[in-house]
């Protein structure tokens, strides 16, 4: 069972939707964006970002109002769903409840003609895939949310669909099986090569199981890229306070020489990569991840490669591993994260500390 | 929302049931506002000597005070009832036996209910005379059909409600009661506030029922109390005047689409919340918002109209067993015989009909239900709307409206078993639509788009997927049509024919022509073939784990 | 079981029946409308049936009813036949263009008050009016049975007079004649009567029959109705009394028409010309119909001419009832009913 993968490209797609009484909407804007054949793509943005109607757009569930929709180097805008080979699993399963598993499974192959004993041996062979050998008499209402999402899952891929699209799947299970189903998921994808979109609000998730993801706000994509690189270089605000958290802390630019440039920060100043059209002067945001921050006494002095600022610890919340506190300074609330604490120790909340930075962790952020 | 028209099923679909609907619709209507208002030209002349007449200007204004009694006193009775089987733990015998009287009214054939209450309370009744011994009593006029009309209708109000009620959460009052609140005051601020828009629908629906009812009047509302759709009949058939009564009929439009379209946008705006499956509850606590005085008080009340309607059909039944009741009072089942013999051909008509009646129209019912609930086109609104218009308009403007439509080829159906089941189906699909809207409601339109990303087509789709679920709409719906198809008359009086009779008929020939006896085991026999399609279809109902859409007599209203 | 395999059940079924549905009729057919109840047009199309082998299709309808459905079906006939209505709705089937005119070889026989000038209907039989009471209740009350129209008038009867609403009922218009005749042809005269008897009246019915039973099972004293009705009523066994108002009632009649445009012309005029045969006459007497024969000659020697004999039947003028049905029966309803 192994598919070519095929290339999905979105060519400048919008949709609007018009409420009674009030004014259209835009729900996609303009996007445009391509998935390369056997890649894992994320949607990842808040819910009314857009992500969801993206992928019913390439679905087929819902038409763009403009754009069009290539999968392969077939035009799809206008082809109906059940033409376009695609597997769709959906946030509550959507598994038919009349139907048995087997029957579930099996739906795509009928629907297709498949002969009698194909369908027996596919439908066994990729209930094997899922984990769930001897399930086929069971009814939907008779099974595990896990287990009714690999059977949804099961009846998406055995129709070797050019495209797989993941509605939140995971969005109903509990916390721990959704880390486990999303290793599945991934090693399943990745075992079969069908291309894939993705859409989900979790970020874990989104940078467990993805070659890429797209950061969608308001209808747009605010920036595309893989997990990594969107940790590393958010273009954005948003996008920066989406992947992971974030400190956001003014600075304003000394010198600008040779593509780096010096940035006052807390009475010291941090050296970066240039921005264009920064100068001397002008206000930009630097980001601080919050484990690049380190709290040290009151009493610290600034070293020469890092910077350094005094607070006032406001919470503190301890996670065995890890422990987060938020530092207030100068009216503004910093988020600190300090690991192994068994070794390190905690600080009280209200204790006056020292938060420095390392100049080489801070990184601008073009203010636009 | 721009969504255009590529689907290849659809199209067909919407145009196939458009073309339906405009042929066996809107044509015959066409028709007859034709013949009303078109004399060489556009005309008035039809009904400019009708609103000289007193008794026509006096039918409407007492029409309208009828519904508005009738809808007030049915919601009442109704709503004492529903109280009284879901909340005063009443054992499960007494709710059976308490459903099954109630049913009684509701699916007996049309002047069954008017003449048993003529021989229970009419001068020299059963109960006003040989019980009470009154003998000045008037059962003619408004009173009588009012009695009558309420003991008809207010079952609908009764199943409607009843599912309100049930669906009320008892822990909602129970949390009232935890804060101090005593019996009454929870009912007056929790329960009944509740229960409103189940209220105002009940009293809509049993309204509605009043509105288009002419039976009734025709036997009990006298010369002192005309209403409309007796005044439209009497036009017809007593003054040959049959553009004056469809000229009535369209003015009895106007109030009843306003009653149709107020209680469907009530439903909507509810999400037709009153068939939502909640979850189970009420197992767990047990209901007191009722003091014993209290059931005390609804059980006299429900005991006595209970009583009342048992010996209406009693009375029926013993109408139906002596040689001539009042004259002959020996055992006879002559009339049975009758039935039987003479009589069999209108059963066997009437249920070749009633059968064929329900899947055609079980499924015109389903498709139209989807498409109204599930797709989108233009017009959607529109079709939804003049698919109901059959079943808003009065039975007589139906029946003439076929008659004028398809008498003539190529679309001659007039003395075909046909036209009688185009004209159930057209009229009462209404309840499988919207049983089939709320079912829909229930279900998750993923699994319709599932089906379709698997690679089905919507017919597909239609036929593997949704079909199957929606089987307890479709079972509500061809249930609803057959009880209908076995006792109404209004409209099918008119397009019954040498080859098609049908037992309702007879009955009101068994009326007018003084054969009591017959028309009783007639109506019996009737009563007993509705009772035993009810049993099947909640028997089915059961096994379909539909319990949610209760019997089908919820929808019978609807 | 599998929505195909149901689906496949479904349609077979809906088949079969549809097929059952389009049975090829009997080889030589009439149809008929009437307004005659079964029990007393079956027996004679029957008879014509055993005689000939031709098989009579009937749907009963009201007068009304009938009329309006003819009307409709105009362009289209379905009926060949309209036998066994009042006078009046063959005036008004006449008017609506409905029927065309037919002379059986007997017509000439039937005499000119009992038939149409211009031969679109002829009355198959006379039927008239009788007041029928309960005797228990009269023995009660002390009262004797009326024999007058004025009788009906004693407070005595208030709410105890059931009679048929002159919108629905032939009988009605019937009584409206007798009335109008009684009086001396003064319509004043007789609307004034009406007026007073409406006080007295418990409820007009839909059906002109529809006060027998009433009357019989006591719910009701007097029932004004055709004498057919209450000979029917009297039949099952009620306790009644039959008497005539002394002033005279009307002798309306029971007319056949041929449709315009039947299907089954022949067949259909030579049924009409038995009709009007001795052969069926007879028929009148024998099945206890309680109508008197048209034809001259026809046997009327039992109950019918014994109870005839203390009745005055007064002769109606057709042409002045097809003239003014209408206005009567409006100015019933606009002056008598009204309170």
């Amino acid at each position: 069972m192994t598919t070519t993968g095929t290339r999905l490209q979105i060519d400048h797609v919008s949709k609007r939707f018009s409420r009674v009484g009030q004014s259209t909407l835009a729900a996609v804007d303009d996007v445009s964006l391509v998935v390369e054949p056997g890649e894992l793509l994320t949607l990842l943005g808040p819910s009314g970002c857009g992500k969801t109607t993206t992928l019913r757009m390439v679905a087929g569930f819902e038409q763009p109002d403009d754009g069009r929709i290539y999968i392969g180097d077939q035009d799809v805008t206008e082809l109906m769903v059940y033409r376009r080979g695609i597997g769709f699993v959906f946030q509550n399963y959507a598994l038919f409840p009349h139907l048995t598993v087997f029957e579930n499974v099996a739906y795509g192959l009928k629907v297709r003609r498949v002969p009698g004993r194909d369908v027996d041996r596919r439908v066994s062979q990729v209930l094997e895939l899922v984990g769930l050998p001897g399930y086929e008499r069971r009814f939907p209402n008779q099974l595990s949310g896990g287990e009714q999402q690999r059977v949804a899952v099961a009846r998406a891929v055995v129709v070797e669909p050019r495209l797989l699209l993941f509605d939140e799947p995971l969005s109903n299970l509990d916390a721990k099986l959704r880390v486990q189903m999303r290793a599945e998921l991934s090693r399943l994808q990745k075992q079969l090569a069908i291309t894939t979109v993705y859409v989900t609000h979790d970020q874990d998730e989104a940078m467990a199981i993805s070659d890429r993801i797209a950061v969608m706000r308001q209808g747009r994509i605010a920036q595309i890229g893989t997990a990594e690189e969107l940790y590393r270089a958010p273009r954005s605000e948003f996008v920066a306070q989406f992947i992971g958290r974030v400190n956001l802390v003014e600075g304003r630019v000394l010198d600008v020489t040779g593509g780096r440039m010096t940035v006052a920060l807390w009475g010291g100043s941090v050296t970066v990569a240039a921005e264009p059209g920064c100068a001397p002067g002008t206000r930009l945001s630097l980001i601080l991840r919050p484990e690049s921050l380190t709290l040290v006494p009151e009493t610290t002095k600034a070293g020469a490669t890092d910077v350094l600022v005094l607070g006032t610890v406001r919470s503190r919340t301890f996670l065995g591993e890890k422990v987060e506190y938020t530092v207030e300074v100068a009216g503004a609330l910093l988020h600190v994260v300090t690991y192994d604490p068994a070794h390190r120790g905690v600080v009280d909340v209200g204790a006056r500390v020292g938060v420095t930075c390392s100049a080489a962790a801070a990184r601008p952020l073009t203010s636009s | 929302m721009r969504r255009p028209l590529r689907d290849p099923v659809l199209l067909p679909a919407v145009l196939l049931v458009w073309a339906a609907v405009a042929l066996f619709v809107l044509y015959p209507l066409v028709r007859l506002l034709i013949l009303t208002f078109w004399n060489e030209g556009p005309s008035l002349d039809a009904v400019t000597g009708l609103v000289r007449d007193w008794t026509n200007r006096s039918a409407l204004i007492n029409s309208l005070a009828l519904a508005v009694l009738v809808g007030g006193a049915g919601t009442a009775l109704g709503f004492a009832f529903a109280l009284l089987t879901v909340r005063a733990n009443l054992p499960g015998w007494a709710r059976r036996a308490i459903d099954a009287v109630v049913l009684l009214p509701l699916i007996s054939p049309p002047f069954t209910a008017a003449i048993a209450l003529i021989f229970a309370l009419g001068p020299r009744g059963l109960i006003s005379y040989h019980v009470f011994g009154l003998t000045k009593v008037n059962i003619y006029g408004l009173w009588g059909t009012l009695l009558s009309e309420t003991l008809t209708y207010f079952p609908v109000a009764y199943l409607t409600l009843k599912a309100v009620i049930a669906n009320i959460d008892p822990n909602l009052e129970d949390s009232a009661f935890s804060l101090g609140a005593r019996r009454w005051r929870v009912f007056r601020t929790v329960t009944l506030p509740l229960a409103t828009p189940g209220v105002a629908n009940a009293f809509l629906l049993v309204s509605a029922a009043s509105l288009a009812d002419f039976a009734t009047p025709l036997i009990l509302a006298g010369t002192k109390f005309p209403v409309l759709p007796t005044q439209a009949f009497l036009q017809i058939t007593g003054l040959y005047d049959m553009r004056g009564g469809a000229a009535l009929c369209f003015l009895l439009l106007v109030p009843a689409l306003a009653i149709f379209i107020g209680q469907r946008q009530w439903i909507e705006r509810r999400g037709g919340s009153f068939v939502t499956v909640t979850g189970k509850v009420g197992a767990t606590t047990r209901v007191k918002s009722l003091s014993p005085a209290a059931v005390v008080a609804l059980g006299l009340v429900c005991g006595l109209v209970v009583t009342l309607v048992l010996i209406c059909y009693l009375l029926i039944a013993a109408a139906s067993l002596v040689r001539g009741l009042g004259a002959d009072n020996t055992l006879s089942f002559a009339h049975y015989a009758h039935v039987f013999s003479g009589g069999l051909k209108a059963v066997r008509d009437t249920l070749i009909i009633a059968v064929l009646c329900m899947p055609i129209g079980g499924l015109f019912a389903v498709v139209l239900g989807f498409l109204v609930a599930r797709t989108q086109f233009p017009g959607r609104r529109a079709l939804e709307f003049a698919a109901m218009m059959n079943y808003a308009l009065p039975g007589t403007i139906v029946g003439i409206a076929y008659l004028l439509a398809f008498n003539d080829p190529p679309l001659a159906l007039t003395g075909t078993a046909f036209i009688l089941v185009v004209c159930y189906v057209f009229r009462y699909s209404l309840a499988g639509t919207r049983a089939t809207t709320a079912v829909l409601a229930q279900i998750d339109p993923a699994i319709e788009e599932a089906s379709a990303s698997l690679g089905a087509r919507r017919d597909v789709t239609f036929r593997r997927v949704v079909l199957p679920l929606v089987r307890p709409a479709l079972l509500a719906g061809m249930t609803v049509l057959f009880i209908r198809a076995m006792t109404a008359i209004s409209a099918t009086i008119f397009l019954v024919s040498l080859d098609w009779s049908l037992v309702t008929v007879r009955i009101l020939e068994g009326i007018t022509n003084l054969e009591l006896g017959q028309a009783s085991a007639f109506s019996m026999l009737v009563i007993a073939l509705v009772y035993l399609a009810v049993a099947v279809a909640s028997f089915a109902m059961r096994r379909l784990n539909a319990g949610s859409l209760g019997q089908a007599g919820t929808l019978l209203g609807g | 079981m599998s929505v195909k395999g149901w689906c496949i059940r479904l349609a077979a079924l809906v088949g079969a029946l549809l097929a059952a549905s389009v049975a090829p009729a009997a080889a030589q057919t009439i149809n008929v409308y009437t307004a005659w109840p079964e029990s007393l047009s079956q027996p004679i199309f029957k008879a014509y049936t055993a005689k000939t082998g031709v098989q009579i299709n009937f749907l009963r309808l009201s007068t009304g009813e009938l009329v309006a459905r003819a009307t409709a079906e105009k362009s289209n006939p379905r009926a060949d036949v309209i036998w066994g209505a009042p006078g009046d709705g063959f005036a008004a089937a006449k008017e609506a263009g409905i029927i065309e005119p037919y002379r059986p070889p007997t017509w000439n026989l039937i005499s000119a008050e009992l038939k149409d000038r211009e031969a679109y209907y002829t009355a198959v039989s006379k039927n008239t009016l009788v007041f029928m009471s309960n005797t228990k209740l009269l023995k009660e009350k002390g009262l004797k049975p009326p024999t007058s129209w004025n009788d009906l008038l004693d407070p005595a009867y208030k709410g105890q007079i059931q009679t048929a609403d002159a919108r629905t009922s032939g009988t009605a218009l019937t009584r409206m004649l007798s009335i109008y005749y009684a009086f001396g042809k003064d319509e004043e005269k007789a609307f004034d009567y009406q007026k007073k008897l409406h006080k007295n009246v418990q409820v007009y019915t839909k059906s002109g029959g529809g006060c027998t039973v009433p009357v019989g099972l006591g719910q009701t004293m007097v029932c004004v109705a055709h004498m057919p009705d209450a000979m029917e009523a009297k039949k099952k066994g009620y306790d009644l009394v039959v008497t005539f108002p002394k002033e005279g009632v009307a002798a309306v009649i029971e007319a056949i028409a041929l449709v315009k445009g039947a299907k089954h012309r022949d067949q259909a005029t030579k049924f009409i010309d038995w009709t009007f045969s001795k052969e069926m006459q007879d028929l009148l007497d024998k099945n206890d119909v309680y109508m008197l024969p048209v034809l001259p000659g026809a046997s009327i020697d039992t109950n019918v001419q014994s109870l005839m004999r203390e009745a005055k039947l007064l002769p109606v003028d057709l042409d002045w009832v097809g003239k003014n049905r209408k206005r009567l029966v409006e100015r019933w309803v606009n002056e008598t009913i009204k309170d």
